[in-house]
């Protein structure tokens, strides 16, 4: 078998086309995923031609992107402490996730850190903190529920209560927010969004929306400063939002959301796998050349020489699909490790911001990339073995695995049908690039236009193989059945 | 339209190797020149010029006085067979043809005419791609023979032919040149060509190294040589070396005379009363010919390695 | 005179070769299922006609076989040599070709789509035939029968059949992958009205056409300039080349 192995690759890296055409994969995934950023150019100057500095959206804790926008009514809370309140219920018509409810903040700056309980407008009662973090409290359907948090040294817990006297806990963090901590009632209603997605095209409408509520029977323990002062934290100050306060009963008014930003192709903020858009046609590249590699033994009738050479027609087979995948994973991986820094690079220059990965993430995708190509490559040595012709077996798999990822992710489909094809086709496996998150708690549309797949990097990796052992298996059979 | 060939200082090369280096020869009607040399002397390439499939970097290449490009319905000015593989496998052959004559307006019943000539019979509905060697050499005359063209060129037709086959396509190779046709016949075997040729070009190296009919270039291989047989060798020596011949022994009974014919040395033995058993012509094979021509060539070629 | 001749042989070449009815079936059949498929999940608001003729993005894959193979079919077993010892013009055979197979993609594009519209009006009652559908309907045939011609010219460009696939489907699925990043409307608008299948598929719009980057006719004289580049290298490269 390794002197079989030592043979294919002989044959493989012999012609000159076959090398060229790989290595072609990765000036390709570099340059398309370059196009991207480059021909992406706003201005952002204000009136006086300052710079975009201040654009980018604040990040919270592990520099996350988020937006932190709501109305504040707040004192100053020095040491152990906590806030009691009760909050009306939002009205009917209120968003989804619009919230009210109360909060201990590090300062008023967008993006430091928090823990609140809040009642939102669909989701129930919640405890929230540091914008990714969230835990469902019990669901009830009164008018008006008591809400407490309270802090004892680092630990911070969130209690809720139907009647001010028996109280349930809902969670208990772990959350180092200093001495000093603003402290308060805050109200946020985030943007209504309706994305309508049809063939060829998204449609979004929307805007931004106001929650009011009220908050009454508040109560404090601890060292508080003097009085309570209103602050629109992360937006400007407008007659539309703010409170009022008449007989210890808050009215307040707010907009805006506390929640990380989720990614969007298309948007400003710019994922890992956004820069490896290349990677679609640099797979086309390896798919040629491993189908060329497997379909020219049975042109020319070299496929006797081989077999002469070796009868194990398995072993034949086999050997074929060490080299080619060792080699297509090998160009994805160097193409992936190459892109991912130069894309960003541009990105950043030209002024978008980036999601942060963890660098295990960043590995996963960039193994990942090599995973595809390897696993795609032997896919196309098993339809080549089974269909003997270059050209049905190159677009049986570019038309397998590429187009259903153009499908799904250039919106051209729905997201039914986009999910559904990126599921069922080897296109899953473009799941193994995936680095954003999804989070319950964040209305977002997490279609996989934007990047969100209906399987997790392994499973979607899982559909590819399975595609491929199928695929093996008959040309297996068909290559021990049939005359050479 | 003349038949004829007329090939002028090709000139070709390939990257660093030299493919034609100055190829010149022409080919006549009503017979059959061999075109023979080693391999990779030069046959199919300068073939592929006539032909307009490969452009030379200089000289030029005719058929009856024009390009080959320039010619319109060009099978009926030359019918050629390059490579008998230069098919598309799962067409039949007998559909391998038509679309062939449909190419040169020709009717459908000039295909199953030239299926009879060639013997393909039956096999003509079979895909082509199932066919032997041999049978693909008689498809490729086939489509050779389709236009009726005045000018043959074939490319080693003689390739994966059965004893059967060889003979059939000498005969028909000669019936052809008696028709008054311009046959051009390439192989690197001699043997091949040896009843068939009325007229050789022998290639080396891109160009030509003889060009002349068969009976010259036995004659020039075989020179003036004469064998004698005889018992009395020292007498017979002396008669004829005195005579101005050079003479050689051969072995204890029989001697080599350069320079006189048979006839000469017979009067001259018999007026010097020497006896012999046998006077004969040396007659030089048409294989020694060549190898003697192309030995400088091979020699040449051997000694770059 | 030649000029007809050589296009019988084409014909009768691409007639004999037995998986020629079965591209040409496979076109008809992938068009329609998946045009009847995405018409089933058509969101409301949707372009009826635009969905009915999903399909035409499937089926252009097996036009792009069948243009390809009759290029480098012959390059794969040599019989290239043969039709050009038939046909020493070799424009004439280029040309022949790119006839023949425009030929055959507008008989099948026409009972491809034919068949799209059916099911969509059978299925949508959104769908009517009205002008701008039946504008939707023959430019999805004549955009079929560019991307043929298309294929056909860079086909003589690469020779291989499977790198000229992969060139052909690269090309045309470049533009729709890469706009999804470009956040500059400008590049955006640009890049779909300079990308073959983007501003050729743009003649199936029927709603809202004046928010397209690239009117209906013009995105086909788009594509049509992409196949006339293509066959244009394809000429220069098969005068200028060795067989």
């Amino acid at each position: 078998m390794r002197s079989l192995i030592h043979a294919e690759w002989t044959k493989f890296r012999t012609v000159r086309g076959w090398i060229v055409g790989m290595l072609l994969a990765i000036p390709l995934t570099v340059l398309i995923g370059l196009l991207g950023p480059a021909t992406s150019n706003f201005s952002c100057a204000g009136p006086n031609g300052e710079s975009c500095a201040g654009r980018n959206p604040p990040t919270g804790p592990g520099d996350i992107p988020v937006i932190d926008a709501f109305t504040f009514v707040h004192r100053t809370l020095t040491g152990d402490g906590s806030i009691t309140a009760r909050v009306a219920a939002l009205p009917d018509n209120a968003e989804p996730w619009a919230k009210a409810g109360v909060i201990l903040k590090q300062g008023t700056e967008p993006g430091s850190s928090y823990a609140a309980v809040l009642l939102t407008g669909h989701h129930g009662v919640r405890m929230q903190h540091n914008y990714t973090e969230d835990v469902a409290g019990p669901s009830s359907n009164q008018d008006s529920q008591w809400l407490r948090l309270s802090r004892k040294g680092d630990s911070l817990t969130g209690e809720v209560s139907l009647d001010g006297e028996r109280w349930v806990t809902i969670s208990t963090v772990q959350l180092g927010l200093g001495e000093r901590v603003q402290a308060g009632m805050f109200v946020s209603s985030p943007q209504h969004v309706e994305i309508n997605r049809s063939f060829g095209g998204v449609d979004a409408t929307g805007g931004l929306t106001l929650a009011t509520t009220t908050f009454d029977e508040v109560r404090t323990d601890g060292d508080w400063s003097a009085d309570w002062q209103g602050a629109d934290v992360g937006g400007s100050p407008d007659d539309a939002t703010g409170f009022t306060e008449s007989g210890g009963e808050f009215t307040i008014t707010g907009t805006g959301d506390i929640v990380p930003i989720t990614p969007s192709l298309g948007s400003l903020g710019k994922t890992v796998e956004s820069t490896l858009i290349g990677v679609f046609a640099g797979l086309i590249a390896v798919l040629v050349v491993a189908t060329m590699f497997v379909t020219s033994e049975f042109r020319r009738g070299l496929v006797r020489t081989s077999l002469a050479a070796n009868p194990r027609r398995g072993q034949l087979l086999a050997a074929k699909a060490v080299v080619i995948g060792s080699v297509s994973f090998v160009v994805g991986v160097v193409a992936a490790a190459i892109t991912i820094p130069v894309v960003e690079n541009l990105e950043v220059a030209k002024g978008f911001f980036l999601f942060p990965t963890s660098t295990l993430t960043e590995l996963r995708v960039i193994g990942g990339t090599g995973l595809l190509f390897a696993v795609s490559a032997v896919l196309a040595v098993a339809v080549g073995t089974l269909l003997r012709r270059g050209g049905g077996t190159v677009t049986v798999v570019i038309v397998g695995i590429v187009l259903p990822y153009l499908l799904a992710i250039a919106s051209m489909l729905p997201p039914g049908p986009a999910d559904w094809l990126t599921t069922v086709t080897p296109a899953a496996a473009f799941a193994l690039q995936q680095t954003a998150v999804e989070y319950p708690q964040v209305a977002s549309d997490y279609v996989t236009a934007d990047g969100f797949f209906p399987l997790s990097p392994a499973g979607g990796f899982a559909v590819l193989c399975v595609y491929a052992a199928v695929a093996v298996g008959f040309a297996f059979a068909a290559l021990r059945r049939r005359d050479a | 339209m003349e038949a004829t060939i007329e090939v002028a200082g090709l000139r070709k090369r390939f990257g660093g190797t030299t493919a034609l280096d100055g190829m010149t020869f022409t080919v006549g009607a009503g017979q059959v020149t061999g075109f023979v040399g080693p391999n990779g002397a030069g046959k199919s390439t300068t073939m592929r010029v006539v032909l307009g499939l490969d452009a030379a970097d200089s000289g030029h290449a005719l058929v009856g006085g024009r390009r080959y490009r320039e010619l319109s319905r060009p099978l009926t000015h030359v019918g050629s067979l390059l490579d008998a593989g230069a098919l598309q496998p799962s067409r039949s052959a007998r559909n391998h043809l038509l679309w062939l004559a449909h190419s040169q307006g020709l009717a459908a019943r000039r295909v199953d005419e030239v299926i009879e000539i060639t013997g393909l019979g039956s096999a003509a509905k079979r895909k082509a791609g199932g066919f032997s060697l041999g049978m693909r050499q008689r498809l490729g005359i086939a489509a050779a023979l389709l236009g009726d063209p005045p000018v043959l060129m074939l490319d080693e037709p003689f390739n994966g032919m059965d004893p059967e086959g060889i003979i059939w396509m000498r005969t028909f190779l000669r019936q052809k040149a008696a028709e008054g046709r311009a046959v051009l016949v390439s192989s690197h075997l001699m043997s091949e060509l040896q009843d068939t040729a009325d007229h050789l070009v022998v290639v080396g190296r891109g160009k030509v190294i003889a060009d002349a009919s068969v009976a010259e270039l036995i004659a020039a291989a075989s020179g003036d040589r004469v064998t004698l047989r005889t018992t009395a060798r020292q007498p017979a020596m002396t008669v004829l070396a005195r005579a101005g011949a050079v003479v050689t022994v051969d072995g204890a009974d029989t001697i080599t005379i350069a320079g006189l014919p048979a006839a000469t040395v017979i009067a001259l033995l018999t007026d010097g009363g020497v006896p012999f058993t046998e006077v004969s012509a040396h007659r030089a094979s048409l294989e020694e010919a060549y190898m003697e021509l192309t030995r400088e060539a091979a020699e040449f070629r051997a000694g770059e390695r | 005179m030649i000029g007809v001749s050589a296009l019988h042989a084409e014909w009768t070449k691409v007639r004999t070769v037995p998986g020629t009815i079965w591209l040409l079936l496979g076109t008809v059949a992938l068009t329609v299922l998946l045009g009847a498929l995405a018409t089933n999940a058509m969101a409301p608001g949707g372009d009826p006609a635009e969905s009915a003729l999903t399909g035409v993005a499937l089926g252009q894959a097996i036009v792009v076989i069948l243009a390809v193979a009759m290029v480098s079919g012959e390059y794969a077993t040599g019989m290239i040599h043969t039709s050009l010892i038939a046909v020493p013009k070799r424009l004439d055979m280029l040309a022949a070709k790119g006839i023949v197979v425009s030929a055959l993609v507008l008989v099948a594009g026409t009972v491809a789509v034919l068949g799209s519209i059916v099911v969509g009006l059978l299925a949508l009652p959104d769908l009517t035939l009205t002008g701008p559908v039946l504008r939707a309907s023959v430019g999805s045939v004549l955009y079929l029968a560019l991307i043929g011609l298309l294929s056909l010219g860079l086909a003589v460009v690469v020779r291989d059949a499977a790198a000229a696939i992969g060139v052909v489907l690269g090309l045309l699925y470049l533009t729709p992958i890469v706009t999804t990043l470009v956040s500059d409307p400008d590049w955006h608008d640009r890049l779909r009205r300079l990308s073959p299948m983007t501003a050729g598929l743009a003649v199936q719009s029927t709603v809202d056409v004046v928010a397209q980057p690239v009117g209906p006719w013009e995105g086909l004289g788009v594509l049509a300039g992409w196949a006339a580049a293509a066959l244009l290298a394809g000429a220069a490269v098969l005068r200028l080349r060795d067989a």
